[in-house]
């Protein structure tokens, strides 16, 4: 216990020294407000945005319509690409159809094809979604696959001489297995798709907190840009926070 | 099971059948030539980029040039990412210190700071080479960390015990156990570092595959941009394949205990 | 004034406190040698179709400065401005006038030093026919998009402003110029504010002209590109600029008296057809360098032209649409604008 409290004051103070080195750079005049903001403009910039808002819009409205674009492309994406993986997981045929295509999106740049993607579905919320779903379709695919791949054969030998159905062999001793990196990928998806966000938000942008910091950078406005970068880090961390949570009540039982 | 090998046909199959979709929307004219350059299109883009380059640059380069980008800012979030996230799993001290930063990193898109580099390191090749960094570097070092966190310590102790140093003790015991995953969070970093280079190729850029295709964009030359996507894809795959090799290659005794 | 260029000291500084140890490896501050000339010049340059592309295409400037010269290509004025900031763009050719007045009054160090040309007509709203937009009221539920930060945008939102007409009427889009002809093309837009080329694919693929320019011009939105040079690059070598605007007096000429001979040149480097080329030149007021020099336009050393007062009243606008934090004084504008480079040039 006393160990985790002298931890923490060191976060504590790795914190603080990295305060006091922002406000020797900034108000100590080593550095200009375009490149790193003072705190006070920070403040003055965070208030502006909460309560005026930028471009019709406030900050929270900016987050909602980000928030919304990531839940709709994550969810439609890892759950096609879990489903595409415990396929290709589970039948070889499937996976040696897909496994190219997933192989050949997985790295693929999103901005590279985001050019076609606004010819071919127009510049409303449809490309955004898509352009997030096809970052986080390969993702899970290839997490749920390899889940499947790991699931030791003795166990599924054992269920299926004890006389379970293929249905049964799937639900009961393949799918606990792969949950765990089922599980895994999910949070690389999200952090893919998360990382993909202000590309999808190029298109057409007027709302959301990507577009926003794209828009206030192009006049450098640092004290907005700072403000998104760290509203979209929080995000970041709660988003990530909420997937461990439920990871840890549905697979309680991964390392066991 | 069956040996994967013998369904290989059907991958070949099934990239042909794309091919051959392609062109049939094409020669049906299902879609207006403008949305979707046809095949021949990409092939004649091809064959004149080669030929006769790209708006003074040829494809060699442009593909040099992101390489370069990408794997330079890779190696250095390496060779910084690991040292410093072994250090982080064996100091809880380092570890509560940088964690956080780490964590906060982590998930931020590069194209958020993409214009503060350029405000601090310049147009040069330094900010994009930094971003690629900045993107790498978080995934590497915490992937290193949850390693050697996971290491058996009953392992480490019978190792003492059995009066082996320190020194031994990591060579022997640590590193091989902590190897897999800094492994998997560096094929994971090199991922995100390729999906990056474009980005980083946004602005202020004169050469790269990033570049090329933004800049065809910008005149509406699909094809080159389709062109562009395919290289990149396949170059992509490509690295996404050697690093699994060196990672199978490294780690033979993977998924074995 | 605080100077913009940060010495190797406060650059280190700045990197070590956000922890780049990695990229810091990589910093290298280039050091030049005090002679006459720059061995190396960074100039930012836009693809586009402009007497300026003569000059590059012909290694104009090369000859000139005897430099090395890093040739920059950017896709927007806000590059400029931040390539500048951080020290590696020593000139900007066609920059606009609204993301100069941002520049300058956010204390960025360079300075205006020649008009290229007078935008006018050249950028202007583009609005379906089949829409049947008529009058600026006809706009109402519309969608319409431009390039946001631009010349163009600054138009757009001053034309919605002059008529009364609010952004919760009017839905105004953020497009770059190659997705916006795209989202024409498949109809997700109704309207557009925007340059060539894309101007002239809109009007190709069903459009009209709806003329804002004038009105707007005499109500003050005055738009133009511009060359900015960064102050301490004028500073340290103002005869490598005479030289550089020289030559863009000579690309200028050019154009006048072999229009066919130029559209050829600039073609080349923006890669489109010639006849393209031709049309967007046409469309353009490119202001003659002995122009420039009068009251209405930059003035002289000591006799600042209104030029300065065009870039406050851009600046007020878009300190109003939050872009900028606030507006300095009209002397901030007129130190901006250096003309003994370009009447040097006239000698």
């Amino acid at each position: 216990m006393q160990h985790r409290i002298r931890l923490r004051a060191w976060t504590l103070l790795s914190v603080a020294l990295l305060i006091a080195a922002w406000l020797i750079l900034t108000w100590g005049g080593l550095v200009r407000d375009l490149f790193l903001p003072p705190p006070d403009e920070l403040w003055d910039g965070f208030v502006d945005l909460a309560t005026d808002g930028y471009r019709n819009r406030t900050l929270l409205e900016h987050v909602e319509a980000s928030l919304w674009r990531i839940g709709a492309g994550f969810a439609t994406g890892t759950v096609v690409g879990t489903l595409l993986g415990l396929a290709m997981g589970y039948w070889r045929p499937v996976e040696a159809l897909f496994a190219p295509f997933v192989e050949f999106l997985r790295p693929l740049p999103q901005l590279a094809y985001l050019m076609l993607l606004i010819i071919w579905l127009g510049i409303g919320e449809t490309s955004k979604i898509i352009l997030l779903f096809l970052a986080a379709l390969p993702v899970s695919a290839v997490a749920a696959r390899d889940g499947v791949r790991n699931v030791r054969l003795q166990s599924i030998l054992v269920a299926r001489s004890l006389g379970a159905s293929e249905w049964q062999v799937f639900r009961h001793v393949v799918l606990p297995s792969a949950l765990p990196e089922i599980f895994a990928g999910a949070r690389i998806a999200i952090g893919v798709v998360y990382g993909t966000l202000i590309a999808a938000e190029i298109i057409a942008g007027s709302s959301g907190i990507g577009w926003m910091i794209l828009d206030a950078g192009r006049f450098l406005r640092s004290d907005y840009v700072f403000v998104g970068i760290l509203s979209i880090g929080l995000m970041g961390l709660a988003l990530n926070g909420a997937l461990v949570a439920l990871e840890a009540r549905i697979v309680h039982w991964a390392g066991r | 099971m069956t040996d994967s090998r013998s369904y290989r046909w059907l991958s070949v199959l099934s990239v042909a059948g794309f091919f051959g979709a392609w062109y049939v929307v094409n020669a049906a004219h299902l879609a207006p030539a403008n949305l979707l350059p046809s095949m021949q299109e990409v092939w004649a883009a091809l064959l004149d980029i080669l030929h006769n380059g790209y708006r003074g640059t040829t494809l060699w380069e442009n593909a040099a040039a992101t390489l370069g980008r990408c794997l330079g800012g890779f190696v250095l979030a390496a060779i910084v990412g690991v040292p410093l996230g072994l250090w982080m799993g064996r100091s809880p001290v380092l570890a509560a210190s940088i964690d956080y930063i780490l964590q906060f990193m982590r998930p931020l898109p590069p194209l958020s700071y993409l214009i503060l580099l350029i405000l601090w390191l310049g147009t040069g090749d330094t900010s994009k080479v930094a971003l690629l960094f900045l993107a790498a570097f978080p995934t590497i070092a915490m992937a290193a960390m949850a390693g050697v966190r996971g290491v058996n310590r009953q392992r480490i102790q019978a190792a003492l015990a059995c009066g082996a140093t320190r020194a031994q003790v990591f060579r022997h015991v640590v590193l091989p156990s902590c190897l897999p995953m800094t492994m998997t969070g560096l094929r994971i970093a090199l991922a995100v570092t390729f999906s990056t280079v474009v980005a980083a190729e946004l602005m202020t850029a004169s050469n790269g595959l990033g570049w090329m295709v933004f800049s065809a964009s910008q005149f509406l030359r699909t094809d080159i941009v389709l062109l562009g996507v395919l290289i990149l894809g396949v170059l992509g795959m490509a690295l996404s394949r050697a690093l699994l090799s060196l990672d199978l290659w490294l780690v033979h005794w993977r998924g074995r205990d | 004034m605080t100077t913009i260029d940060m010495s190797a000291n406060r650059r280190t500084l700045l990197k070590a406190g956000l922890g780049l140890g990695g990229a810091a490896l990589l910093g290298t501050i280039p050091r030049r040698a005090r002679a006459a000339g720059p061995d190396k010049i960074n100039i930012a340059f836009f693809t586009e179709t402009s007497p300026s592309a003569i000059a590059k295409g012909n290694g104009w400037i090369e000859d000139v400065t005897k430099a090395k010269i890093n040739w920059i290509e950017v896709g927007s004025g806000a590059e400029i401005n931040t390539a500048v900031a951080a020290g590696s763009v020593d000139l900007g050719i066609g920059i606009g006038s609204a993301p100069t007045a941002a520049g300058l009054s956010q204390g960025i160090g360079y300075q205006v030093v020649y008009i290229r040309d007078n935008i006018g007509p050249a950028e202007e709203l583009t609005v379906r026919t089949a829409a049947n937009i008529k009058k600026p009221s006809d706009l109402i539920g519309k969608k319409v998009a431009t390039p946001f930060g631009s010349t163009s945008h600054f138009r757009l939102l001053g034309f919605l402003k002059t008529n009364g007409l609010t952004q919760h009427q009017v839905t105004v889009l953020d497009l770059r110029p190659d997705a916006l002809v795209a989202a024409w093309q498949r109809g997700d837009i109704d309207a557009a504010y925007v340059w060539a080329p894309a101007k002239s694919k809109l009007l190709a693929a069903g459009g009209e002209v709806f003329r804002t320019y004038d009105k707007l011009e005499a109500a003050g939105y005055v738009i133009a590109d511009l060359i900015v040079a960064r102050t301490a690059f004028a500073q340290q070598y103002p005869e490598t600029l005479v030289e550089i605007l020289k030559a863009e007096n000579r690309a200028l000429d050019v154009w006048t008296s072999t229009p066919d001979k130029a559209a050829d040149i600039i073609a080349k480097q923006a890669g489109v057809t010639p006849e393209v080329a031709r049309a967007d030149l046409l469309e353009y007021d490119f202001v003659a360098p002995k122009r420039q020099l009068e009251p209405k336009w930059l003035g002289t050393p000591g006799h600042p032209g209104r030029f300065a007062e065009v870039l406050q009243s851009t600046a007020k606008f878009l300190a109003e649409q939050k872009s900028i934090r606030s507006v300095p004084d009209l002397a901030v504008f007129q130190k901006g604008i250096n003309t003994a480079p370009l009447g040097q040039a006239l000698v």
